[in-house]
């Protein structure tokens, strides 16, 4: 009877499978990354690599010696003290805390402050509350600290924003009426960034985290890259990260360009140019895993994408690791042995800069 | 022209995404003889799977596949003098869409809908963060014979066998099929709570509800 190694579907369940059952999904799932980004496939040795980082006994695994990357954390502000309904450990703690942990005990090498809706907009009513706390931690940290949320186009549509709701108007055949309103939404989406910015960089933030940018489609992005220009433009030295929503920039609108370049359609390694272009520091790649395959078909795709994006990128490239993308298992609280052995694979195969 | 170089030449028309070019190529059919159900099956139809198909590679986009399904409509309106009364406005099957109520996740189900639209179904769309209740309401108003439930978050997924427990308790889970679909779902939680198909994406969803439905 052939060994069966410990493996995880991508919804977590534990599976056991063969080498050649492994081997065959690591190169089914980068065949389809290679097919969908048209981008070469990864080499046999780095599959022969990536079975073996799946198969190590331990139940986690880490980078070796001398390939250590910096590693970073969004939202770790709240982990401490969310609960798993928003992914976090439920133990009763301030922003300042969460921060300090992730610091001096977990080892972050940056950190960011976020507000527990996690989206630019709703920061604007509680500023006052944000500048203050960027304060104070500031003054109790010394990580490079960043202020962080998600654009998150899709609050200013309708039922919650001014602009009637795109998806709505599709359906009624009406395009123009829907472009136009993602075009107005992401005007004022720039605005808010930069406007929350403005006051967080004057209360001493080292930079911004803008998370899952373009997860309300091509206008989400085009906001979001209009939003880095503009704060590179007023703040040479400010920090940027620019950390992606999922691996295919989704066209709700379909024609949005950025220095002349649509943005519907890009790939992982056509979206970084555009975010270096844009004037940020970081780009943050993220491959979507899909919960009905293997973790070895998840990550031979996420390995083969992430490589590329990797190659392409003027800036590092800190990969998105966590809940669902980049190979990891889709849980509140993904299990070590898939996170651990997805990272290795991503720093040692995939050459990401940090995580 | 052969028919097949004449099907090639509509279903090319709708991949097009453009109106005048469906309907020139509709009425070169007609003049040609062919029949309507063939133009719209094996022409105007076959070319919207392929604008499907593009979507999913992210080739098309939304609004491409909206421009589609509105070239093919302006297509079929042309035909419809030559077929039987309302055949060309029927509508493949009603199906009530939406996400579960806590998940206040838009875009994915909007999608699902959209291409369910464009394949030819009746879709009421009722949002997102819908009552759970609101989704049974909805398919007694609207006589559905499918509810689509979507969550994107596993705290939320349970919205979805709760659906399915209320029909049940109301005597209606053998009046619609359910479909779910969303990034936390998986072909086992639809097995596991009861649900008749599982969708992994929009496309799959047009397969899945054709199947069921049709």
């Amino acid at each position: 009877m052939a060994t069966e190694y410990k493996l995880r579907m991508g919804d977590g369940k534990r599976i056991f499978m063969t080498k050649e059952q492994i081997m065959a999904d690591l190169k089914e799932g980068m065949a389809d990354a290679a097919d969908l980004g048209s981008i070469p496939d990864i080499s046999a040795d780095e599959l022969d690599k990536l079975f073996d980082i799946l198969t190590m006994p331990s139940r986690m695994v880490g980078v070796e010696l001398g390939k250590e990357v910096p590693v970073t954390h969004d939202i770790g502000t709240l982990r401490i003290d969310g609960d798993q309904g928003n992914s976090g450990v439920g133990i009763p703690s301030s922003r300042l805390v969460g921060i300090m942990m992730h610091e001096r005990a977990f080892g972050a090498d940056t950190m960011e402050l976020g507000h527990i809706d996690y989206s630019y907009k709703p920061a604007k009513p509680v500023i006052a509350q944000e500048m203050q706390t960027m304060e104070v931690v500031q003054q109790n940290t010394i990580v490079p600290m960043f202020y962080g949320a998600m654009p998150n186009m899709g609050l200013y549509y309708t039922p919650d924003g001014p602009f009637e709701n795109p998806g709505d108007l599709m359906k009624a055949f009406k395009i123009e009426e829907a472009r136009k309103s993602m075009e107005d939404s992401a005007k004022h989406l720039t605005r808010d960034i930069v406007w929350i910015m403005q006051r967080m960089m004057a209360s001493g933030a080292d930079g911004v985290n803008f998370d899952t940018v373009g997860a309300a489609g091509d206008g989400d992005m085009y906001a979001s890259l209009h939003a880095i220009e503009a704060l590179r433009k007023q703040y040479p030295d400010i920090y940027i990260e620019s950390g992606m929503a999922g691996e295919l920039m989704l066209g709700m609108h379909g024609e949005m360009e950025y220095d002349g370049v649509t943005l519907a359609g890009l790939w992982p390694h056509q979206q970084a140019p555009l975010a270096a272009k844009a004037g940020a520091n970081v780009f943050g790649p993220v491959v979507n895993t899909n919960t009905s395959k293997s973790g070895a078909w998840n990550l031979g795709r996420a390995v083969t994408f992430i490589k590329q994006a990797v190659k392409d990128s003027p800036i590092p490239c800190h990969v998105n690791m966590g809940m669902g993308v980049g190979g990891i298992p889709m849980l509140e609280t993904p299990t070590i042995d898939a996170v651990s052995r997805a990272s290795k694979a991503m720093v040692e195969i995939a050459g990401v800069d940090g995580i | 022209m052969s028919k097949e170089e004449m099907f090639k030449e509509l279903s090319d028309a709708v991949i097009s995404c453009k109106k005048d070019t469906v309907t020139a190529a509709v009425e070169k059919a007609k003049g040609q003889g062919l029949e309507p159900a063939e133009i719209i099956e094996k022409g105007l139809a076959t070319g919207m799977n392929e604008v499907g198909i593009l979507f999913e590679r992210g080739k098309l986009f939304l609004p491409h596949v909206m421009m589609a399904a509105g070239a093919m409509e302006a297509g079929v309106a042309i035909l419809e003098a030559d077929m039987p009364k309302d055949a060309a406005k029927k509508k493949l099957a009603v199906i009530v869409n939406g996400t579960v109520e806590g998940d206040v996740h838009d875009i994915g189900k909007s999608i699902v809908s959209t291409m369910l639209q464009s394949a030819g179904f009746e879709v009421h769309d009722i949002g997102r963060d819908v009552p759970l209740q609101d989704f049974i309401d909805k398919a007694k108003e609207t006589s559905a014979t499918m509810i689509g439930l979507s969550a994107l978050m596993t705290t939320t997924m349970q919205g979805q066998k709760d659906v399915i427990e209320m029909l049940k308790e109301q005597g209606m889970r053998d009046n619609v099929k359910i479909m779910i679909g969303g990034a936390p779902a998986t072909q086992a939680w639809a097995d596991k709570i009861g649900a008749d198909c599982y969708a992994e994406n929009a496309s799959e969803a047009v397969v899945k509800a054709k199947e069921l439905l049709v």
